[in-house]
């Protein structure tokens, strides 16, 4: 195992076998056979470094703030080496002009080879005059810089589906990448934020087998989010067994119980948090007894109350499943009974105040 | 104030099959060490080594703990400084160890039994043995 890579990690101190078991994990995370390992070693070492553009549109720098102040500094940001980072804003010295000639020299030297990552949403309302660099919309530059790209990876939900610029009533009528580039791979890496882990990941994969992780039907890598948070959620056992905490410092929440009443999306929501955790291992949402905000799924912020349970069927489906074989009458019934039911609890339902909260 | 004092207790996963009379253990554990023996019939028939990635299984610590005890310990145990630290422990079955890596904040980031006559992670590269000469020649010429 040698490279350039090596010797440049050497030269800040972190040594081959820090690197190997970096590697070992990594692989481990991403669900990879054990012997994958020593062999994305290997092949990052080698790896020559590609040129990488970072564009910011409509962000908070919060996806920025998460790869780059992860945790353990040496670890996430040796991904920093094995990419030319040739265009990032927050991070670059060079300003203005200068900034922007850094931009096109690199679009042009490596045109149609580059990596394109994007955070932050698109805004297209007033032409998209709402977010401009440099005097031009974001939309305009993303179109540009997307055409050279080998390709594109959307990091956070805003880039990845609007997010919280997207949310209603969308005053500047922002919208994802995926919404306006139609001809490059794109991998959603979404989260607010992304869980940094995922990020190298990808980083990862796309440099051991020059090629793009397998993606499920939301475009977003199935090595970390093939499975739900409630899936490999440590307080899994307490919703098997009905325990649940019903108010934030009750007997139950001290005990660690399931916070699905108390509004948690996890059963919905797509990520690795459960598993990589965040701030080194230290701990996340659920573990620090909050439920999950759903935050890397589409419309995160219009899906409901952060703190109003998962609707659950009144009466278990089977009899509508049921009802369907004997019948397309009765099943139109029975649906029409459901939604009877459905407009019952929907008045009967009371809004939980921050008083409710308090109790 | 440390963390213990916040209440949560973390409770393993799988709780629901485990084996009668035996509580946390989810039964996952045993067919392991059938695959362990086929991949040490596979070291000293090819020299090829493997590994079983035990973060990637579902595992209670009742079962890591049932499989550790099983395996027993060898004569080694090697402890690594970087980036944290690994221990990678021999077994009472020779060739078999215990790896685990453990992050710089001490939580264990991976977890996995490699079979091998000695884990990569520990054999020193050419490259650092060259680094290492030369350190040493310097030394030499300094007397």
């Amino acid at each position: 195992m040698q490279g350039p890579l090596i010797e440049s990690l050497a030269r800040q101190g972190v040594s081959r076998r820090t690197f190997l078991k970096y590697c070992a994990t990594l692989a481990s995370m991403m669900a990879l056979p054990p012997a994958a390992g020593l062999a994305m070693a290997e092949a990052m070492a080698a790896a020559r470094r590609p040129s990488v553009i970072w564009l910011p549109f409509q962000e908070c720098t919060g996806c920025t703030e998460s790869i780059t102040r992860s945790h353990s500094p040496t670890l996430e940001g040796m991904i920093f080496d094995m990419i030319s980072l040739d265009y990032q804003e927050t991070l670059m010295a060079a300003a203005g002009h200068q900034a922007e000639e850094a931009l096109h020299a690199a679009m042009k030297a490596n045109h149609g080879k580059y990596l394109l990552i994007v955070d932050g949403s698109i805004p297209l309302g007033q032409d998209g005059a709402y977010s401009c660099i440099g005097g031009r919309s974001n939309l305009e530059i993303l179109k540009e810089a997307a055409q050279g790209a080998a390709a594109i990876i959307a990091v956070g939900t805003c880039a990845a589906y609007g997010g919280i610029p997207k949310a209603r009533p969308n005053p500047t009528g922002a919208v994802s990448v995926s919404d306006i580039v139609k001809d490059k791979p794109i991998v959603n890496i979404p989260g607010c934020p992304p869980v940094p882990v995922v990020m190298t990941g990808v980083l990862a994969h796309y440099l051991t087998f020059g090629s793009l992780p397998d993606l499920d039907d939301k475009g977003r890598p199935r090595a970390f989010f093939g499975e739900t948070i409630h899936d490999r959620c440590y307080r899994r056992p307490f919703y098997d067994q009905g325990k649940f905490a019903k108010t934030f410092d009750d007997k139950g929440a001290r005990r660690g119980w399931c916070l699905f009443e108390l509004g948690c999306k996890g059963p919905v929501t797509h990520n690795a948090c459960a598993t990589a955790k965040w701030n080194g291992g230290t701990s996340w949402p659920v573990e620090s007894g909050h439920g999950c905000l759903g935050c890397s799924e589409p419309d995160f912020w219009d899906a409901g109350d952060f703190y109003k349970a998962l609707s659950v069927p009144a009466h278990p489906p089977t009899s509508v499943v049921a009802a369907s074989v004997v019948g397309a009458t009765a099943g139109a019934a029975a649906g029409f009974a459901n939604r009877a039911k459905k407009n019952a609890a929907r008045k009967a339902r009371q809004p939980i105040t921050v008083a409710d909260l308090e109790k | 104030m440390t963390l213990d004092v916040i209440p949560i207790h973390v409770v393993p996963r799988h709780t629901g099959a485990a084996l009668p009379g035996e509580p946390g253990l989810s039964g996952n554990a045993p067919p392991l060490l059938r695959e362990l023996a086929e991949q040490v019939r596979h070291l000293l028939e090819t020299g090829e080594p493997s590994a079983i990635d035990l973060s990637a299984l579902p595992l209670t610590p009742a079962d890591l703990d049932w499989l550790r005890e099983k395996l027993g310990s060898g004569e080694i145990a090697v402890t690594l400084q970087a980036g944290g630290e690994s221990t990678l422990d021999e077994t009472a079955c020779a060739g078999v160890w215990w790896v685990t890596h453990r992050n710089e904040q001490g939580a264990v980031a991976s977890q996995f039994i490699e079979v091998a006559f000695v884990p990569e992670l520990v054999k020193a590269h050419p490259a650092d043995v060259a680094i290492g000469r030369e350190r040493l020649e310097f030394m030499v010429s300094d007397l």
